[in-house]
């Protein structure tokens, strides 16, 4: 009861913040004008040129959802540690831990609020992906299931990673760091585009640590015709998400623990 | 024999800047306790550990050495937080509620049952004259207003001990006299106030014991009785006094001041007797003969400002 009062308190708290209201509004807008060449795809398209134009749409498609996928992530970071530093900011947190709520509990509320929030988010993402292709006059043919579950899964990792850090560090530093953390894993992550210049022993032992976050990217399941969609086994999507959330959840239990010792005054 | 509200045991607190590797101690071998059913005043210059000591208390930060009891548990028990309403200096809010559902949230962390919220939060908002602002947004309130919420929440959950760190902040003089009414209140009703504030007249008012810290160091700590005590002086109201008998009084030491309905005769304890009976002698009407009380801030600002001097109370 304590701790979905916490994470709907929190969840409540980031539907007024006006910084994020803002940053929403203007990330909305940009998504519009990337939209908008969709539209003109769907009408240059005749029988002659359509294969073409259908690639190309797929292309498309798969920026935007890139660009919306990432900046979920953006927010995953920057929410968990706002979500956490704010309340030290202001010394809302004095009176919240005057009552009888445990510290873990507190941070555990605080988590679920930002997974709420990535909930929403996702969601949007979800009927996007869509709507973008509905506008691009394609369907997609992805299990609608790993498009939601496997980017919160990796939100989650992002958001606890945050939380750690917003234990000990000012929020724009956990939210940095946290960014630092998940653009390496990207580079560190055996592929063409990844990292050649490090010896591979050290590539390899720095990626062992950092979250693969690239195994849990739904770009892996983004597909738009039939052709093209990618089979897993329900073994291999069990053993990822268990890996993500377990991520998750060893950096939540650290943060816990670091919230537990640290003092609690107004910063 | 009841076990204390509040214990502290040679606590001592010591902050570390990580980066500098300064250790600032913020209290150092602090002791006291706080009987159940007293109001307590723990008064001290600013940074004299005051707000650490409360931060202590709550389980806000960790003692490094010594130990701390808070209604028989350690300092962030659960159990003891069940049974204590605190009110913390410049009570902070979130700025987008208002008043019920501020204490609403505040009831369900308490584990108040809703039912018994929604009867409750209407009389604690009515109490601390709140009632008709509901529909306000606390960002909108005044410093005032916000305080008095403040109070209401720390009343929220019927507690045992109520800790206040500068209970009558931001207030009038009306809204200081309410929080007054309201602490004597509790008192009566037999719950244990910890509270700290500059604003000492106040403090002797309503305070059974006070303690005073300075500079992380605890100096003096008794009851209002024993640290004011009857006083070393008296005063003496006669109707007239000759001048001859004034320039007397004053070479001996006594003090003469001639006011609308008297004169008034300030002097030692000691000759008050002498004094009256040669009044009596030279005609003049005693009106009253009354110890001179030591008032609170005489005694703070003596052993905060000239250093600890034995004054009554239990000197550490």
């Amino acid at each position: 009861m304590k701790i979905l009062a916490i994470a709907l308190n929190t969840f409540g708290s980031f539907l007024r913040n006006k910084l994020m209201i803002l940053c929403l509004s203007l990330f909305v807008c940009v998504v519009l004008l990337m939209m908008t060449p969709l539209a003109g795809m769907k009408m240059i398209a005749t029988p002659e040129n359509a294969q073409e134009v259908q690639q190309t749409v797929m292309q498309y498609i798969g920026v935007i959802a890139m660009f919306v996928s990432g900046a979920g992530s953006l927010l995953a970071a920057w929410a968990a540690a706002d979500a956490v530093y704010g309340e030290m900011k202001s010394g809302t947190v004095l009176a919240v831990m005057a009552r009888p709520v445990q510290r873990w509990e507190f941070l555990l509320g605080k988590y679920l609020g930002v997974q709420l929030l990535m909930l929403v988010y996702v969601l949007m993402m979800f009927l996007l992906s869509y709507l973008l292709a509905w506008i691009g006059g394609e369907k997609i043919q992805s299990t609608p299931w790993v498009l939601i579950v496997y980017p919160l899964v990796r939100w989650s990792i992002y958001s606890a990673i945050a939380m750690l850090l917003v234990t000990v560090f000012h929020s724009i530093v956990a939210f940095g760091i946290t960014m630092v953390i998940s653009v390496l894993a990207l580079m560190l992550a055996p592929s063409d585009r990844g990292v050649h210049w490090l010896p591979e022993w050290t590539r390899a032992a720095i990626y062992a640590v950092l979250p693969s976050t690239g195994l849990l990217s739904e770009d892996r399941f983004f597909t738009i015709t039939q052709a093209s969609l990618k089979q897993l086994t329900w073994s291999a999507h069990l053993t990822t998400l268990a890996y993500g959330l377990d991520y998750a959840l060893v950096f939540l239990l650290l943060a816990m623990w670091s919230f537990h010792y640290r003092g609690l005054s107004r910063d | 024999m009841t076990a204390p509200a509040i214990e502290f045991r040679e606590v001592t607190k010591v902050y570390k800047k990580r980066l500098l590797g300064q250790e600032i101690a913020a209290l150092t071998n602090v002791s006291f306790e706080v009987a159940q059913g007293e109001v307590c005043a723990f008064l001290g210059p600013n940074g004299a550990g005051k707000t650490t000591s409360i931060g202590l208390l709550m389980g806000f930060h960790y003692a490094d050495y010594g130990e701390i009891r808070v209604l028989g548990e350690i300092p962030g028990d659960v159990r003891a937080k069940q049974k204590i309403g605190f009110l913390p200096e410049n009570f902070a809010f979130y700025k987008y509620m208002k008043a019920p559902a501020l204490l609403k949230f505040h009831a369900q962390l308490a584990g108040v049952p809703a039912e018994q919220a929604s009867k409750l939060i209407p009389d604690l908002l009515y109490k601390v004259k709140l009632n008709g602002y509901e529909g306000l947004k606390i960002s909108k309130y005044s410093r005032g207003m916000v305080q008095r919420l403040g109070i209401a929440q720390a009343l929220l959950s019927d507690p045992q001990l109520i800790v206040l760190d500068e209970p009558t902040s931001g207030l009038d003089p009306a809204g200081r006299k309410e929080v007054r009414d309201t602490i004597l209140a509790l008192k009566a009703a037999g719950k244990t106030i910890f509270l700290s504030s500059h604003i000492l007249s106040e403090v002797e008012q309503i305070c059974d014991r006070v303690i005073i810290v300075d500079r992380g160091r605890m100096v003096r700590s008794g009851t209002l009785e024993e640290m004011l005590g009857p006083g070393d002086r008296v005063e003496i109201v006669v109707d007239q006094l000759s001048e001859e008998m004034e320039r007397g009084f004053v070479e001996s030491g006594a003090t003469v001041e001639r006011k609308e309905h008297g004169v008034h005769i300030a002097a030692p304890t000691g000759r008050k007797r002498e004094l009256a009976e040669m009044l009596w002698a030279a005609g003049c009407d005693v009106v009253s003969i009354v110890p001179i009380r030591n008032s609170l801030e005489e005694l703070f600002l003596k052993v905060v400002g000239d250093g600890a001097k034995p004054f009554g109370g239990t000197p550490s």
